[in-house]
Order: C-alpha cells, then structure tokens, then sequence
C-alpha cells in the first residue's frame, strides 16, 4: 500500500542528499580555487626569499624547504644550464625555461612549478597539484560530514512531523468510523488543516444528504406502516364480523365486504409500490417518445367499466401535438391515478373530462371533474403522502394517488396545478409538460403515436 | 350501554359498529371530530370510542375538550399509532384506556365493560341486585340460579334501571340507552319492554314513578351481594 509519510521521507530525504552532495561539489570547487591561489602565492614567495639568499647559502643537498612542504622540489641552473641545486634529487624536473607559472604533467601526476631569473640564474620551484586537490577535497569534506551526520536526526524528525501533520487525517477516519446510518451528524470541522478541511466539507455534505434521504425513507416506512395498519383493521375485524355470522345471509354480507377491505388493502400495497418505485434513483427508464393521447386512450377504456358502474360521462378530448418524452409506465399511471381519482370522487351520474392541448412546445394534460373538489386550503397538502381533503365526501382513498402524480410529474419537469372542474365545481388538475417535444417517436415505443394523435 | 363510536374510516367504523351492536351495544357513529363534538353535547352516550386521527377535529382535542368541560364519560382511544409516547398523549389527555389497531371486537367490547363498571364503582363483572344477577359479558340473567332469557332491548332496560337502583329514569332516558339516532323508536316501546321485564322477573321489580319515569328500588343491605 502507499504510503504518504514513506513516500515525502523517502523524497525529501533524497532531496536533503542531493543538496548536500551539490554542497561537497561546490565546496571542493571553490576550496580547490582558492588553494590553487594560496599555493601559487606562497610558490611565488619562496622563488622570491631563494632569489634574495646568496647561492652560496644555499646548503646543498638539503633535503627539504621549510616545513611541511616535503612535496616540493626546488631547481636552481646557472646562466650555463647547469644545476646548482636540487632540494631533492630522487625528483628531476625537467629544464624549463618557461619563466612564470606552468603545470606539467609528469609521470607522478600533474605538477605546478614556478620559474623566475635571479642573477642570472633559474630558480624553479615545483608543487604536486595533488596536494591541492587533498586540500580541496579535506575541505569539501569538513563541510559535508556534520550535513551528513545530522541526516539521520533529520529523517526522524521528519517522519515524526508528517506523522504530527496527518494526525488530522486519524482523527477524521475516526470520526468517520463513529458515524452509523442511525447517527449521521457532521464531523467536527473546527482546528482542521486547510488540506484536511475540503475533504470533511465533503464528506460532511455527503452526510447530511444521506442523514436527509434516510429520513425520508424512515418517514415513509413509518407512515406506510401506520397507513398499511387502518386497511388491515377493517379486513381484521370484517373477518372477526364473518366468524361471527350465524346465518348463511349474514356470512355472505360479510365475507363481501372482507373483500372490500382486501380490495382496498391491495390496492394501498400496490400505490405504496409504485410510490417506492417513483422515488429519485430508484428507476432510470431512458426516456422514450410517449404520445399522451394514446395513453389517454389505453387509461380511459380500461376505467370505463368503473365509470360506467357509476354512471359517470367520461371522454377524452384531444388536439395536435400530444407527444413528450418519459417513461411510458409512468406516464400511464399518472393518466390513470387521476382519471381514477376523478371517477371515485365524483357522484354518481357526474362527469370526467380528459384534455389534451399543446401550446407553444408544451403538452397540457387536464383532467376535469364535476365531483365535490378540493378546498382552495386544502389544495396544497393534497400532494402529501397520506393526506386526504375533509370534503372527500365520504370517499376514502389512500391518500397517495396525487402524491403519485406529483412524483411522477417532477421526474418529468411537468408542473401540476389544481384548479376548478367542469362549470366551475369539482376538481380540475392541470399538468403541464414543458420539456422539448423529441421530432419523432422512437419505434417500438408502446405508445408511439398513432397517425391520428399528431 | 350506550356508544359514541368517533371512527373516519368507513370500514372500521361500520364493522366497530356491527360487532359492538351484536354484543350488545347501542352505537352511534360520527366520521369527524366536530360530529363527535356535537353528540357528546347531546350527553346520551355512556362511553366513548375515539379514533385520534379525526378529519377536522383530532381525537386529542375533542378528548381535551370534553374533559376540559368537566364531561368525566369514560374514553377509549383507538389508535394506529402503537409508540409509547402516543399512548401516553392519549392517557394523559384524559382517555382511560386504549386499544390498538388491528384490534378485537370482543376485546373492544369487554374493555367497554370494563369502563361502565369503574364508573359505577364496581369491581364484580357481575350486576347484582337481589336475587337477580345480570351478566353483562355473556348476556345472561339468573333469577335465582336460574336463567332467564331476555331480549337484547330488555337485557339493556333492566341494565339501564340495575346500574342506578333508586334513580328514576324518564322515558326519554331510557329510549336514548336503548336505541341510537338511526333507529325509529316507537311511542310505547320502554312501557312494552318493562311489562314484558315484569312478566319474567315479577311485577314489583320495576316501579312506576307515575309521570316521572320507573325505578328499581334502592337494595337493603340483606339484599345486596356485595
């Protein structure tokens, strides 16, 4: 596995070698110039103090000038060529007549030798470059040891400050560690590195939308179980009410309305469904082109057998261009909860109107109705899960139907209205598409249009 | 006994009411808070059934209304609502007990039984009065060790007259035990319902208050079971 620490010691520790070794280089350079100068100098001084002695002085066959420097040769000639003196004979030098400073390369390395006319003699002294480049390299290496020795102290002390510097990063993995789908609140955002700081703004904003879908899910549940329960109660005691029957008659009255109670029960199971599955995320249908009269159609001849019991005039009244895009099973039940609602609302022998218009881009579908309508208050908490108008006129649905349309029309950016019936009574609900009408319909499409749709 | 069932749900409510009525009871049923509001005014019923989920009235407030008027009529909530903290708003605003939905019909029943008594201060599920003893669980009457049958009406008069001995009772108190809004009572029912009580307990059960109402003698101690 990575690993931040191991990575930025290993990189620093190696930019922390390269800086030292570019030191000692440096060093060495420039110690290398200046000794090159010091050396020079002081050949320069001693051509000078020779020059200055009477040749007589010059003892023969002595073996070193001054201290500490073994490693020079001195050569004096008279005007003749003849070597006067040789401080150590082991070492020739050749006769150069080059006054001024040269470096020769002898066999025993490179050498630098100075050479100047005194009374009409040479005097030539001569210096190894090693000795030099000895000094050079001490000094380089005087610089670079006590870099070199306090390395060690510096890798521990960097991999303790980014262990200091990650810190942060524990104490949010901790935290994160804490947190359960029952206690989502945000980590703690004070004394927080600015590096550190963008993650746990994240992550908190991640937190608080999961804290606000589970929520929902929670309230769902629990308001689908208590719905669920008042179903369950009927058909409960129904069938308390069908042990009970004693004569053939009464447990027939009673085993029809355990049916009724089964019946609605179903159907809140199958709303509560199809609410679950209009929930965001749940179901991405690519949309296809959907021809909303043609569903109209399909939804009003499968409830004109539940108008008809009723009585109820219902029809479908269409114009132009009627297509949008979306996903046709819901579309469908859109259609079908609110022409289902309108027939269950409305009084026997009352009237249904569906309409479909098109103006300017936009598909208006509304469905009319001279049932008891909503109240102006009333009109905005319909749309909720569960609520159900007091004037429902002794009709109990399960209160999810426009909560279903709502669902379904904002997954298709269509705006639902709630406005008055036919004549001014009853309930008229207007959904308006506004999304752009695809050019053609996709083949295959179950609703794709019909010539006569378009 | 009579009931004021407070229920929105069409199905419950009818199927409360049948249940209850084949137990015996008069049930009166309103769909929403006000209704119930209204009923209890009219003081008839001897216990209410509250659904808190009321349309434009909750169960809460019309509860906290009556007991705010001084109304101490035993109430027993209905509620689909199981968590403690439900049942404890219920009881603390003044109900006396709860059932939760889905619920029994007989339980229902014996819970309302349950209240009339603590109400007369009874502890003994059993109605005594003399040699008389009333069951109001199983609907039995014994004179005597032995039973006697009674019609549901005539069972709920003598209850009616049993649960208050020495109280006069008018005839329009004791038709509003017997039958609820929906059923037409005929002019002279309570007097055929008491002669036929006299026929089959004896002639000087029942007393007549002569245009006042009827009684049942208060007991002497030697008669009291208690």
């Amino acid at each position: 596995m990575r690993s931040i620490r191991r990575e930025l010691l290993v990189w620093l520790l190696l930019g922390i070698a390269l800086a030292v070794a570019a030191a000692a280089v440096g060093t060495y350079w420039r110690a290398r110039d200046e000794a090159n100068a010091l050396f020079d100098y002081q050949l320069k001084e001693m051509a000078a103090s020779l020059t200055d002695a009477p040749f007589a002085a010059v003892p023969a066959g002595a073996g070193t000038i001054g201290a500490g420097s073994d490693a020079m040769v001195v050569q004096i000639w008279d005007r003749n060529g003849v070597q006067v003196f040789l401080s150590q004979p082991h070492r020739i030098l050749p006769q150069n007549a080059q006054l001024g400073f040269t470096t020769l390369s002898l066999e025993s390395g490179p050498w630098r030798v100075f050479s100047t006319l005194a009374g009409g003699q040479v005097v030539q002294i001569a210096q190894p470059m090693s000795a030099r480049r000895e000094l050079a390299a001490s000094m380089a290496l005087r610089t670079i040891v006590p870099l070199l020795a306090v390395l060690p102290f510096l890798a521990i002390l960097i991999w303790f400050t980014i262990a200091r510097g990650l810190k942060p990063l524990d104490r949010v993995a901790a935290a994160v560690a804490r947190r359960s789908p029952a206690l989502l609140e945000p980590l703690p955002e004070i004394d927080l590195p600015r590096e550190v700081q963008p993650l746990v703004g994240a992550l908190n904003d991640l937190l608080s939308r999961l804290s606000h879908t589970l929520d929902a899910q929670r309230a769902f549940v629990a308001d689908a179980a208590h719905e669920l329960r008042t179903p369950l109660t009927a058909v409960h005691l129904q069938a308390q009410l069908a042990e009970r029957a004693t004569t053939d008659t009464e447990r027939a009255a009673a085993l029809a309305e355990l049916k009724g109670g089964l019946e609605r029960a179903t159907r809140l199971v199958e709303q509560l469904l199809t609410l679950a599955r209009e929930e965001p995320g749940v179901s991405e249908v690519p949309p296809a082109s959907v021809d909303l009269a043609a569903l109209a159609r399909e939804v009003i001849a499968d409830l004109a057998p539940l108008a008809g019991a009723k009585s109820i005039d219902l029809g479908l009244s269409s114009s132009a261009a009627s297509m949008v895009s979306g996903d046709v099973d819901a579309l469908r039940t859109l259609i079908s909860n609110l022409v289902d609602n309108a027939i269950r609302y409305t009084p026997a022998g009352g009237r249904v109107d569906v309409s479909l218009s098109g103006d300017g881009g936009s598909v208006v579908l509304i469905v009319r109705d001279s049932g008891p309508g909503i109240a102006v208050e009333d009109r905005d908490r319909v749309f909720d899960r569960f609520y159900r108008g007091s004037g429902a006129g002794g009709v109990r649905g399960s209160g999810l139907g426009l909560a279903i349309v709502k669902h379904i029309a904002e997954r298709h950016r269509a705006g639902v209205e709630l406005g008055p019936g036919i004549d001014g009574c009853g309930l008229g609900v207007t959904v308006r598409f506004t999304q752009p009408i695809p050019a053609r319909p996709l083949p295959g499409s179950p609703a794709a249009a019909p010539a006569g749709a378009r | 006994m009579r009931v004021l069932l407070a229920e929105d749900d069409v199905m419950i409510g009818a199927s409360v009411r049948r249940g209850l009525s084949q137990d015996g009871f008069t049930v009166d049923w309103v769909e929403d808070g006000r209704a119930a509001e209204l009923a209890l005014a009219e003081r008839v019923h001897d216990a209410v059934l509250l659904d808190l989920g009321l349309p434009r009235r909750t169960g809460l407030e019309v509860l906290s209304a009556m007991r705010r008027g001084g109304d101490s009529r035993p109430v027993l909530i209905m509620t689909a609502r199981d968590a403690v903290a439900d049942r404890v708003a219920g009881l603390d605003a003044g109900a006396d007990d709860y059932v939760v939905k889905p619920f029994d019909l007989t339980e229902l029943a014996a819970r309302l039984r349950a209240l009339s008594r603590r109400r007369a201060g009874r502890a003994d599920p059993i109605l005594a009065y003399g040699a008389i003893e009333l069951d109001p669980a199983s609907h039995q009457t014994r004179v005597r060790g032995q039973t006697v049958s009674l019609s549901a009406r005539e069972f709920a008069l003598l209850e009616a007259l049993l649960a208050r001995p020495g109280a006069v009772l008018s005839r329009a108190q004791l038709e509003s035990k017997l039958y609820g809004w929906s059923e037409s009572v005929e002019s002279n029912a309570v007097e055929v319902h008491i002669h036929a009580l006299r026929k089959k307990l004896g002639a000087d059960l029942i007393r007549n208050v002569r245009g006042v109402g009827w009684m049942v003698a208060k007991p002497d101690a030697a008669q009291a079971r208690s």
